[in-house]
């Protein structure tokens, strides 16, 4: 089709010739990584704080009214803890970055070495629940949204809601505690502590992922909801595309998106609930030994595992942003 | 007060306000009726199951479980409310002081929110669980100050969003003092989202302490809560499961009542305002359409591109099915340009979705005949149908900022049509991509066809768009208010481009807009429409000086142009457009029209045919009115009536 | 009321980050007179309104009225603004009374402000019983008028109309800027009259500014401006102007 030449061509943005391509990426990852060294950094310094947030003497606490007080003060300097706090700072900061995170006072037995052994089981824990909860969430949110879009499907969307909302408030201990009632008093199908056996992960597991599994599903069906409504959406149909072609090539990827970010907190917050269940299964992982730590008041166990755990969800965070900015271009755009 | 009461209407909002103030109630009664019994020592009677005595059992002093759980409940609530205080009060200190100390140190609190807001909440409460020591006071201020940061973030955002609005600017210009706009404009605005998340927050509340105490963190002996309940009776729970059963259910269903009761209200007060008129059945007889326009019926002529009789479209509403257009009939012919003007609530945007097969699937679309190139378009969307209507008829839409899928890159979504409806591959459609995005005056084609929608202007959009449409070979194109989201020499290119395809092809176009001076010289033929009907039909030309109907003459006066009268003052149209849901009888327009009597006010005039095209008006044609004093009648306008 | 004062811009910068929104700009609004300010979007000319508001920070230049720096702070404004979104423009939760009254300077009585109140809402033709209303029931048309009130509480020497009826359903457009003549005329009223649209600065404006990226590129008597444009910006504008283009 020949166009009359009169139409002059207008200009438009410039674009940015190939070279340049590669410097959002680079702005994007050096944003990142900088905020990651910040958040690390007040991680570090918080948990350090915590200590010495704590009125009275933590040596003392530990050891008990009854433990000499020659024990008291060799231990005290043995922990550096009469240096002044920039000292103490220094020291831990160095200590951190050579791999030495303190003695147990309970133990005596490195902390590295209990956060080895540990870390283990709640590594395996929250990473199995993470792939439960998405794998079913996510067909499970975007089959809702499709169904129950602008005027369709009113019952579906009241027993989705319902359902997500009452599974997504209760707590998951709590889950874990009626699954053991249920799967270990009454009905002695599944066991109930420890993690000796591959049986031994489902009830832990489930009791994880149920809240945020349903959770997720509920955001992700109100954002496909929301999509489906998007000009774009219609665009779309006015190509004439299939349905399918509509909703899970064009509809689908940008509800993803809108889903990353809280779906990312949900996450990063079944990382901690590894903490309150394990405690349940009584599972042999960091959740179990921060408590019983704190208990005991053995301070440096719980400073190493505050960091781990802490590093954990920075990490996800990460992760999650990371995807975003594959999935949609613009986020990276935005922040500039 | 009225939208807070809407809450006991939904099945869910009843459930949780009763459910909610049963627990109030619980908390305050419990212990002043059963504190005695949940005390009384058994040692004869230790960890025992239930029983007609004791419902749940005992614990391991012999207590009964079920007194001890109701007794709790003033200590829980309690704690919860006591930290979900903390956290309001210490959020909203940290999300309003970014808007109170102004920009650097405004960014400096942010930052500490948004790494506060990193961290999980239980993560933060056992940080500050072990700052604090364990027990109830170090519990309510842990997890006080572990909600802040969320809550924080919250005001931040919520406050973000009032100062960006414009009285908040003119108070500023006004002079008003910060602190005073925050006190008088932010925090009104606000509260409602914030006590619905503060009540929300109070379940979370609630549940984290059972957590806390749960880990043996929280309430210590003497004392206890429901989690301290759990706590004890989790380690028996293979002799007597009642002991942790009553107490985890307590925590449930508190945690489930204030969660839900904010959900709801939530949902309640977000709900636009519910037009709560009774709206009269608007389903009149229509008035005949006494000149058939252009070709015969039943015939199909070969230069008609777009044959439309008796189109209808309703939705339905709280007050009755809204006909949003109401019956009307028009043809464009090959080559042809139809404009269709009007202001909102006219209709015409949902004439070209209704023509295009675009009405959402709860309206319903009706029309005697409805045909594009001789095929009828009223049957079901198949395969068939789809790929005419995806070849043959293009559309552009308003708002280029949207239109495109943010996530692909414009050059696919080109593609796409060729790669579905055009039998094409991959790279014989990107090549067509390509070569259309040239076609419509886009410099680098080759380039920006790899690039996303945001690298393109707003112009630029809309030209791709019509490239999009571009890719099979229209015979029409309908455009729905094209241009009106664009700077007025962008709109000039995107005219010219729009006259550029037709001249070269023979497309038609059918052109919607509220602007009657850019359909005027874009158009060969006007429809000019008000509440879902026709009014009147003339050619563009004769616009400015033949318009027959009182309303098409005074659109056409009320917009000022380079050659208005600079002595005079403009003409206004006294009151505003009809609302579709509540179309008066007789004559829509009666109510604006200087000219309308009693017969106008009670029956509807029909389309009748003219010397140079069609008028619905009993007074068409007549002389009107000295435009200036009707100027001042629009002086004391009536308001807009809500619920 | 009559203050007359002259805005004067001189070589005003504003940036928004390492954006030059505005670009040394030097503009006058003589005294009791409208001065059309013309632009398409990103040609900062609403950027330059809200630095005349001391809205947004000035990089460089000054802006003055009367020879003095026009006061950014305190309870004195002699420039006021009226704002594009009608729907944005009024605090929901005010009654349209008292958000007028706020722009009113401090120090009078209760009795006294409810008297200015009604007379500002009779010169902008609307209702004085509707002072007790809620913004909600008013319609676009109707709440630009109450802005338009609000600007004049404050006793402005100057107000600055930004983009004022660009939101507003054509019929109704009309009736506002009938007020606005009608107004200055009335008043005395310097007004910096901002629109994208050029056949409504030719009906308002006796003097007119063409800006683009930041900059002014053309300046002059309206009717001169427009009948014998030097600038090409300004023909292309002319040019796109749908509808009758010869007066």
């Amino acid at each position: 089709m020949a166009l009359a030449s009169s139409v002059a061509p207008p200009a438009g943005p410039a674009i940015p010739r190939t070279g340049a391509i590669s410097h959002p990426w680079v702005r994007f990852g050096a944003r990142r990584v900088g905020r990651l060294v910040v958040s690390l950094w007040v991680l570090v310094t918080a948990s350090f704080l915590m200590i010495h947030l704590i009125p009275g003497d933590p040596v003392r606490a530990a050891l008990g009214p009854t433990a000499p007080a020659r024990l008291v003060s060799a231990k005290r300097a043995e922990m550096g803890l009469d240096d002044p706090l920039l000292v103490q700072y220094w020291h831990y900061v160095q200590h951190l970055f050579s791999g030495d995170l303190g003695t147990s006072l309970v133990s005596q037995l490195p902390v590295s070495q209990v956060v080895s052994q540990r870390l283990p089981a709640t590594l395996g824990l929250a990473l199995l629940a993470f792939l439960l909860a998405v794998v079913v969430a996510v067909p499970l949110g975007v089959a809702t949204g499709v169904l129950t879009r602008r005027g369709h499907g009113r019952r579906t969307e009241l027993v989705f809601t319902t359902t997500s909302v009452v599974l997504g408030i209760v707590p998951d201990f709590l889950v874990g505690v009626g699954l053991v009632y249920v799967f270990g008093v009454n009905l002695g199908w599944l066991p109930v502590a420890g993690n000796d056996t591959p049986s031994a992960y489902v009830l832990p597991v489930l009791s994880l992922a149920i809240g945020p599994a349903a959770i997720l599903a509920r955001i992700i069906r109100i954002e496909m909801v929301t999509v489906l409504e998007a000009d774009f959406v219609r665009t779309a149909r006015a190509k004439r595309l299939s349905k399918p072609r509509v909703y899970l090539g064009h509809a689908l990827p940008n509800a993803l998106t809108a889903s990353l970010t809280l779906g990312g907190l949900i996450l990063s917050a079944m990382v901690a609930g590894t903490v309150l269940v394990e405690n349940v299964f009584a599972w042999p992982g960091l959740g179990s030994t921060i408590v019983s730590s704190i208990l005991n008041k053995d301070y440096q166990v719980v400073q190493a595992i505050v960091i781990v755990y802490g590093a954990g969800v920075l990490l996800v965070n990460t992760l999650v942003d990371v995807a975003l900015a594959l999935l949609d271009p613009r986020s990276m755009i935005r922040e500039d | 007060m009225r939208r807070w009461t809407r809450v006991l209407r939904t099945p869910l909002g009843l459930t949780a306000t009763v459910l909610t103030l049963g627990v109030v109630m619980l908390a305050v009664l419990g212990p002043i009726l059963w504190t005695d019994e949940a005390n009384a020592v058994d040692t004869g009677n230790i960890l025992a199951g239930p029983s007609a005595d004791h419902w749940a059992g005992t614990d391991n002093l012999g207590r009964d479980i079920l007194y001890r759980t109701l007794v709790a409940t003033r200590l829980s609530v309690e704690l919860a409310l006591a930290a979900t205080a903390i956290a309001v009060v210490v959020g909203l200190v940290l999300g309003t002081a970014a808007f109170l100390l102004g920009r650097r140190l405004g960014r400096l609190v942010s930052a500490v929110i948004n790494i506060a807001v990193a961290f999980p909440g239980i993560l933060l409460a056992l940080f500050f669980a072990v700052v604090f020591g364990v027990g109830a006071t170090g519990a309510v201020l842990a997890i006080g100050l572990a909600g802040a940061p969320a809550f924080g973030r919250l005001v931040q955002t919520l406050v973000a969003g009032v100062a960006a609005r414009d009285y908040v600017s003119a108070a500023r210009v006004a002079g008003v003092g910060r602190t005073r706009i925050l006190l008088r404009h932010v925090l009104p605005n606000i509260s409602e989202p914030l006590v619905v998340n503060a009540t929300i927050g109070a379940g979370g509340a609630l549940l984290s302490f059972a957590g806390l105490s749960f880990l043996g963190l929280g309430v210590q002996q003497p004392k206890y809560d429901w989690g301290r309940l759990l706590f004890d009776g989790i380690g028996s729970i293979y002799v007597n499961a009642a002991a942790a059963l009553a107490p985890g259910a307590a925590v449930l269903v508190a945690g489930l009542a204030f969660n839900l009761f904010g959900e709801s209200v939530a949902k309640a007060l977000g709900v636009g305002v519910v037009a709560g008129i009774r709206v009269p059945d608007t389903r009149r007889p229509v008035a005949a359409d006494d000149a058939p326009v252009g070709a015969d019926l039943g015939d199909h002529d070969a230069d008609v591109v777009l044959d439309v009789r008796d189109l209808e479209v309703t939705f339905p509403a709280p007050g009755g099915p809204l006909r949003a257009v109401r019956g009307i009939s028009f043809t464009v012919g090959r080559g042809e340009a139809v404009g269709i003007v009007g202001e909102s609530g006219s209709g015409k945007s949902l004439t070209a979705l209704a023509v295009s097969r675009l009405v959402d699937e709860d309206g319903s679309v009706t029309a005697s005949r409805l045909e594009l190139l001789g095929k009828d378009l009223r049957g079901p969307d198949n395969a068939t149908q789809r790929r005419m209507l995806g070849t043959s008829l293009a559309m552009v839409f308003q708002d280029p900022m949207t239109s495109f899928n943010p996530t692909k890159r414009v050059g696919r979504q080109l593609a796409e049509v060729g790669t579905t409806h055009l039998g094409m591959s991959r790279g014989q459609a990107m090549e067509r991509a390509v070569e259309r995005l040239d076609a419509v005056r886009i410099a680098d084609a080759a380039d920006r066809v790899h690039r996303y929608p945001h690298e393109f202007s707003g112009g630029m959009r809309q030209r791709a768009m019509i490239g999009m449409g571009l890719m099979g070979t229209p015979a029409l194109i309908v455009a729905d208010e094209p241009t009106t989201a664009l700077d007025v020499t962008v709109q000039q290119q995107v005219l010219d481009l729009l006259a550029a395809i037709r001249a070269a092809d023979d497309v038609a176009l059918v052109l919607i807009s509220h602007d009657v001076t850019v359909v005027g010289e874009v158009c060969d033929r006007v429809l000019v429409m008000y509440a879902g009907r026709i009014v009147e039909e003339l050619p563009a030309t004769e616009l400015a000086t033949g318009a027959r109907h009182p309303y098409t003459r005074a659109l056409v006066a009320a917009v000022p142009d380079m050659a208005t009268d600079l002595d005079a003052p403009l003409a206004t149209i006294p009151g505003r457009p009809v609302d579709p849901a509540d179309v008066p009888p007789g004559c829509a327009y009666a109510a604006r029209c200087p000219l309308a009597d009693a017969r106008c006010r009670t029956d509807d005039p029909p389309l009748v045919a003219t010397t140079s095209g069609r008028v619905a008006c009993w007074h068409a044609g007549e002389p009107l009115p000295d435009p200036v004093l009707r100027a001042d009648s629009a002086r004391f306008e009536t308001l807009v009536e809500t619920s | 009321m009559n203050r007359p004062t002259e805005l004067r811009f001189q070589d005003v910068t504003v940036c928004y980050g390492r954006t030059t929104a505005v670009d040394g700009v030097s503009l006058t609004v003589p005294a009791g007179q409208v001065v059309g300010l013309v632009g398409e979007s990103g040609s900062g000319k609403s950027t330059l309104a809200r630095a005349a508001v001391g809205l947004a920070p000035l990089a460089g230049g000054a802006i003055t009225l009367g020879g003095a720096p026009v006061p950014t702070r305190g309870r004195n404004r002699p420039l006021q603004m009226v704002f594009q979104d009608p729907y944005s423009s009024l605090d929901p939760r005010m009654t349209i009374g008292e958000s007028v009254a706020e722009a009113m300077p401090p120090g009078a009585s209760r009795a006294e402000r409810r008297a200015e109140v009604a007379r500002l809402l009779e010169l902008v033709h609307l209702d004085p019983t509707h002072a007790r209303v809620l913004p909600g029931r008013l319609s676009g048309g109707q709440r630009q008028r109450v802005a338009l009130a609000r600007a004049l509480a404050g006793r402005p020497a100057v107000v600055i109309a930004d983009e004022i009826t660009s939101a507003l359903d054509v019929s109704i457009q009309g009736a506002v800027l009938n007020l606005v003549r009608e107004l200055q005329r009335e008043l005395g009223l310097s007004i910096l009259f901002i629109s994208h649209n050029l056949a409504v600065v030719r009906y308002v404006a006796t003097h007119v500014a063409v800006m683009r990226g930041g900059r002014i590129v053309e300046e002059g008597p309206t009717d001169r401006v427009l009948a014998d444009p030097g600038h090409d910006y300004t023909r292309e504008l002319l040019a796109a102007v749908p509808g009758r283009n010869t007066p």
